[in-house]
């Protein structure tokens, strides 16, 4: 009974109470906005297009780890995991308890409770959602600037630029024939540049090696195999596509547990039920405690 | 107020030395450019003897192939959509004639007179006349 006293709000008492209950379950809508009303907004700047590799990513998932939000997540997580070990407890204690009064009041707070983790766990989604859809906000945005930079390259600017690309090949192919000519006039000797430029030349190889092979400027590759940036924003745009997709699935899984609750309470209100309680089974997954999934059997068993 | 006046001092430094940067990298083109025109000028003076016209040539050639080598190695020209730009990589034997003599084994003036359309067969061909 780690945090069963401290956790457990005021109970409600007789049929009354528990029909209300079930009512206020049942009729209460998810929250719009954080009950803090933190906000997390990414901008697709030019800089953020600029990141090389899977660094795009680890920049947005900083940027989201200092905002407000996602504190407020940090801090939900922690009530979700609280209030799961209450639930736990008082399942015990409702297990364990003899006398018919005493069960009756460790169901009713039971009940609280659940209604309770349900209101946090609509707090938690809300803030998942909005984590979701701000990100896939920002990779499209990131991705249309792409097109259009695209877009922006003309037939007669994608010559000009073969073009200058064809003289630069053309220069380096030359470039050793010509120093050779330059040199063994008699009069001209190596300028200060043509010096200059090649002991800095080295020094430049060396750092492109470095930064070639800097892990953080590793291509953008998902499963090991490399891809263009567009092909990896919208990578990342179909995952965020996903997450809001199960985040509106465990939505309403929320939605049933509530309507089990409900019910539940409706079931107490007239006196059912009762003996049930003593087959629950805990699952206590470490992997992953806060996932709505976790706490099914709360709901599903009396 | 003293933290202030540095500030702003360090604030229009940075202005004027980012201005600075800025138009000495704008420039390698048209530097390259006004030095070509002093080598094409040279090759056709006739105020100068033949003597004086290869040691000037010699030393414009010096600069040029540096000149041409800023304007090749400038990043910031690439995909530069400007008249100037555009004209200069339009004809690479025009352009960086010093390097395109090289390539092909041939003197700088015969070079250049080449790639316009005068050989010495051409002005052996020509007649004197009235326009």
């Amino acid at each position: 009974m780690n945090s069963t006293s401290a956790e457990t709000v005021e109970r409600p008492t007789g049929p009354l109470a528990a029909a209300a209950l079930a009512l206020v379950i049942s009729l209460a809508p998810p929250p719009a906005v954080s009950a803090t009303g933190e906000n997390w907004a990414p901008v697709a700047s030019e800089k953020l297009m600029q990141l090389p590799g899977d660094f795009l990513r680890k920049a947005v998932d900083n940027d989201f780890a200092r905002s407000g939000l996602a504190r407020e997540l940090v801090s939900l997580d922690d009530q979700v995991a609280l209030k799961r070990a209450t639930l736990s407890d008082l399942q015990g204690a409702i297990e364990r308890a003899d006398d018919a009064d005493v069960r009756l009041d460790l169901q009713h707070q039971f009940l609280n409770e659940k209604r309770n983790y349900i209101e946090l766990m609509r707090e938690h989604q809300e803030i998942r959602r909005r984590r979701a859809a701000a990100k896939l906000r920002l990779y499209e945005r990131l991705l249309a600037n792409l097109n259009r930079e695209r877009r922006a390259t003309t037939p007669e600017r994608a010559t000009f630029i073969a073009k200058q690309k064809a003289a630069r090949e053309r220069f380096q192919a030359s470039v050793s024939q010509v120093d050779a000519k330059i040199l063994s006039s008699s009069s001209a000797s190596e300028s200060r540049y043509a010096r200059e430029y090649t002991k800095n030349l080295s020094a430049v190889q060396e750092l492109l090696a470095a930064i070639n092979t800097h892990p953080m400027n590793a291509a953008p590759a998902i499963d090991g195999r490399p891809m263009t940036r567009a092909q990896y924003l919208r990578q990342l745009i179909a995952e965020n596509e996903g997450n809001l997709a199960i985040v509106g699935q465990e939505r309403a899984i929320l939605g049933h547990m509530a309507k089990l609750v409900s019910l539940d309470a409706l079931a107490l209100s007239e006196g059912i039920g009762n003996d049930t309680l003593a087959e629950i089974e805990l699952d206590n997954t470490e992997e992953s405690p806060n996932e709505v999934t976790s706490v099914v059997e709360f709901f599903t068993r009396r | 107020m003293t933290i202030g006046k540095h500030v702003l001092t360090g604030i229009t430094m940075a202005a004027f030395v980012s201005g600075l940067t800025a138009a000495a990298s704008a420039g390698t083109l048209e530097n390259m450019e006004r030095e070509r025109a002093i080598m094409i000028e040279t090759m056709l003076s006739g105020d100068i003897d033949y003597i004086q016209r290869e040691g000037r040539i010699e030393i414009a050639r010096t600069r040029l192939v540096d000149l041409e080598r800023m304007v090749l190695r400038d990043k910031s020209l690439i995909g530069k959509n400007q008249p100037l730009v555009r004209a200069a990589f339009d004809n690479y034997d025009l352009t960086f004639m010093v390097h395109a003599s090289v390539e092909k084994n041939r003197s700088i003036a015969d070079h250049w007179l080449s790639e316009i359309g005068l050989s010495t067969q051409a002005i052996m061909n020509a007649r004197v006349g009235r326009r």
